[in-house]
């Protein structure tokens, strides 16, 4: 026990004279927590540009465009001409283009159907999609209007309009993130991305230490007691960034969040730890800083592509969905949006854990690992002390 | 003269041999090159999300509330898996997971519509996951629409409207809503071009970074030039093997994973060429920052999901403070991916994109005078200490 304890005080030390190290545990996080949160900050998309061009000029291409202006999503700017307007949406200073017709009023009054042409930036995924919805919801309510005077013109009474132009209306609710706010549905899978980088950059910094020629593979106790005292200082500064994360989105800017957090962090945990045995078996298999971050990184990078979050999981293919549970943010995601957005208790949370049982596996190949470097660091140690011999007597030699 | 041309390629063919022999640079470039190339893209290659499963509360159950039923069940953006008999049940199945949507049908349905009052339905979508969400509300509007418009459609009929004037005053405006630039809607589309020219960005930054890191406290070739004749010498051989990496990147993978591409190969490779060149200068000048051949990776790692979202493909610039924006001009890859979907994706004209190419250009200048003054004062010490 004490020795432990004698161990993680050299932990303490270590980190405390390790520049990079303090600083991955301290401003870090902070900054690009802040960072990232900033960038997403605006939330809700709105006051995006879209190109108008009225070659109509009619009273009702007037109504429409004023119809765009007062979505708050629409930016309507006025272009003369079409070609104009595509150069602007090809440079992508506007990120879709609606074009009224010349003869718009004309053509409806007298019965012709006429055509409203609209192209929205699709490349932009995100934005392309919000546009197309939104410019077609404005403009035909926006037609609706027109309509509903006609119907009044041809004597139906105005109790009965509203049903006669849609019999079937249609109250569409976005369950659990009420008014598609970017936030609470983007930043907190990138933040957990994020926690999970810094997580598994200072463990590996941290056991990379562990392979200077003073190291420990060849100390008396082995390995384990100090990778006991990595873990009990690391787990607590990480879920120390853990929680300030929950505590900035779910307190300071007060997300909706149906569960408890104590059970956010319980997941977090469960993250850390199997982040902690992935970095172990790094480590045991490569035993080289550079090469361990190296793999670290190729891992952990596209943690967030296959979080599911932005494209759903069981639309990816079945390889996809098998790498994405080498991730351990992968099983973290699901259980806080089962937290965040379903209120869940902690039985379903019990019982989602369950699935890191893969990770398990990984705890007899360590102990599987560590004994047989032990035994080579032995026997290295042991030639080494030979070595130091021949060499001592060798510089004897050359004096 | 010849001795000089020969030296200056002695130094490159010097710095190549030791990028390949460093393990963690070769891994870093030519594994994880390929191994992006195929990971990165790998959850989007089905493109679209269809058939999203969606559990129905109908409480009408009369033969339109079925055919409701049928229809929404055709759409191709969503699978009806299933009836329960009320809201919280269909939570339950929200909750679980079985389910992504739901849809009410009032009670008294049917009987509403052929008194010609107006009923509501309602839909619900798991915002938690906007793609599902917006592809379970989409397919449920049209469905809600078409059936609409069949009522309407009946009724006049009733009334004895002929069935082409009917159809007219239905459909009396067409609103032609088309995408642009990315005809599917796919995902790899979005998201490949912005996301391949950063990793070629992070991977060269990463190898200059640990080939310098890992020379400054050591001897070897690297001495034996000046300064100015390292960077040029270090320039040209990443560039050499940036040309395969790119060709690879922004000819074949783009061609694999269906992004339209517009730009011709000539506008594509003078675009790439200061973007390579600034950023190698850029990873030269960091590289002598470091000492230590583990910190590059880490440091890249952790800025490049920033990189990613303030350069504009993911989240749309017109939303991201005016500061990050300011402070991200720095970075080569943000003038280079915003400047390539213009070019290449969107088929904007070359003197549009201009601007972005010349501040590339300068970038480039920038980094190379950083990078000569870095690697002049990383290899000063040492050569005092031999002498």
């Amino acid at each position: 026990m004490n020795s432990l304890v004698a161990l993680i005080r050299r932990e303490i030390q270590e980190l405390w004279n390790s520049p990079w190290q303090l600083a991955l545990v301290s401003y870090i996080p902070i900054l690009s927590i802040l960072c990232l949160w900033w960038l997403f900050s605006a939330g809700l998309p709105r006051q995006l540009p879209v190109a108008v061009v009225d070659s109509d000029h009619s009273q009702l291409s007037r109504m429409l465009t004023r119809k765009l202006q007062a979505n708050p999503v629409v930016a309507p700017q006025n272009f003369v001409d079409l070609s104009s307007a595509v150069t602007a949406m090809k440079q992508s200073q506007v990120y879709g283009i609606v074009v009224l017709p010349y003869g718009l009023q004309r053509d409806l009054i007298t019965g012709h159907s006429p055509v409203i042409d609209v192209r929205y930036n699709s490349q932009f995924l995100l934005v392309g999609k919000l546009l197309s919805s939104q410019i077609q919801l404005t403009l035909g309510s926006g037609l609706l209007e027109v309509a509903g005077v006609k119907q009044l013109l041809q004597g139906v009474p105005k109790s009965q309009v509203a049903s006669h132009l849609s019999p079937v209306t249609s109250q569409t609710t976005a369950l659990f993130n009420r008014n598609n706010n970017y936030v609470s549905f983007l930043v907190p899978p990138v933040l957990v991305a994020l926690w999970q980088l810094l997580a598994m950059l200072t463990f590996s910094n941290s056991l990379s230490r562990e392979l200077t020629p003073e190291g420990c593979f060849a100390a008396e106790s082995g390995i384990w007691p100090r990778v006991w005292a990595k873990i009990a200082v690391f787990t607590p500064i990480l879920l120390m960034h853990g929680g300030f994360i929950l505590a900035l989105l779910y307190q300071y800017l007060a997300l909706p969040v149906a569960g408890s957090l104590s059970l956010l962090i319980l997941a977090q945990l469960a993250m850390l730890l199997a982040v902690w045995l992935l970095v172990l078996l790094v480590f045991f298999i490569m035993r080289d800083s550079a090469r361990m971050v190296s793999f670290g990184t190729a891992l952990f990078a596209p943690a967030f592509a296959f979080m599911g979050i932005t494209f759903p999981v069981h639309e990816m293919p079945m390889l996809a969905q098998w790498w994405r549970l080498i991730m351990p943010s992968s099983h973290y995601v699901d259980s806080h949006i089962s937290i965040v957005s379903y209120g869940v208790g902690w039985e379903t949370i019990a019982l989602q854990l369950t699935s890191y049982w893969g990770f398990l596996c990984i705890i007899p190949v360590l102990f599987w690992l560590s004994r047989r470097i032990e035994k080579a660091a032995d026997a290295e140690s042991n030639r080494q002390v030979i070595d130091a011999d021949l060499a001592s007597k060798n510089s004897v030699a050359d004096l | 003269m010849s001795n000089k041309i020969m030296s200056f390629w002695q130094l490159v063919s010097a710095e190549l041999k030791a990028i390949v022999a460093d393990k963690a640079i070769a891994v870093t470039l030519f594994g994880g090159v390929l191994f992006y190339s195929v990971l990165y893209p790998l959850p989007y290659l089905h493109q679209v999300p269809t058939e999203q499963q969606l559990v129905v509360v109908d409480l009408d159950r009369s033969s339109l509330s079925r055919r409701l039923i049928r229809h929404a069940d055709a759409s191709a953006k969503i699978s009806v898996i299933g009836q329960v008999t009320s809201i919280s049940q269909a939570q339950s199945w929200i909750e679980s997971g079985r389910a992504h949507g739901l849809l009410v049908i009032p009670e008294g349905f049917r009987r509403d519509l052929l008194l010609g009052k107006g009923v509501t339905l309602s839909y619900g979508g798991d915002a938690s996951y906007f793609l599902i969400y917006s592809a379970v509300a989409e397919g449920l509007v049209t469905v809600g629409m078409d059936a609409g418009k069949q009522v309407q459609l009946l009724g006049m009929l009733a009334k004895g409207v002929a069935p082409k004037q009917a159809d007219l005053s239905l459909n009396s405006v067409k609103i032609n809503s088309v995408p642009a630039f990315n005809p599917s809607l796919g995902y790899t589309p979005y998201v490949v071009p912005g996301l391949f020219l950063l990793i070629l960005h992070q991977t060269l930054l990463i190898g200059t970074g640990i080939l310098g890191a890992g020379q400054w406290r050591r001897k070897g070739y690297w001495r034996e030039v000046s300064p100015l004749q390292l960077v040029c010498g270090r320039i040209s051989a990443f560039m050499l093997i940036y040309l395969f990496f790119s060709s690879f990147y922004v000819g074949f993978c783009f061609y694999w994973y269906q992004v339209s591409v517009q730009a011709s190969l000539t506008l594509v490779a003078l675009w790439m060429l200061p973007f390579l060149l600034a950023t190698s200068a850029a990873g030269i000048a960091l590289s002598s920052l470091f000492v230590r051949r583990d910190l590059p990776t880490q440091v890249l790692l952790l800025v490049s999901m920033p990189i990613m979202f303030v350069s504009g493909f993911v989240w749309p610039l017109a939303l991201i403070p005016e500061p990050l924006i300011w402070l991200s001009q720095v970075i080569p890859a943000v003038p280079a991916i915003m400047g390539m979907l213009e070019l290449n994706q969107m088929g904007a004209s070359w003197t549009s994109v201009m601007p972005k190419w010349l501040q590339l250009w300068a970038l480039f200048a920038i980094f190379f005078v950083l990078a000569w003054y870095g690697v002049t004062r990383r290899l000063k010490p040492a050569v005092d200490e031999t002498s």
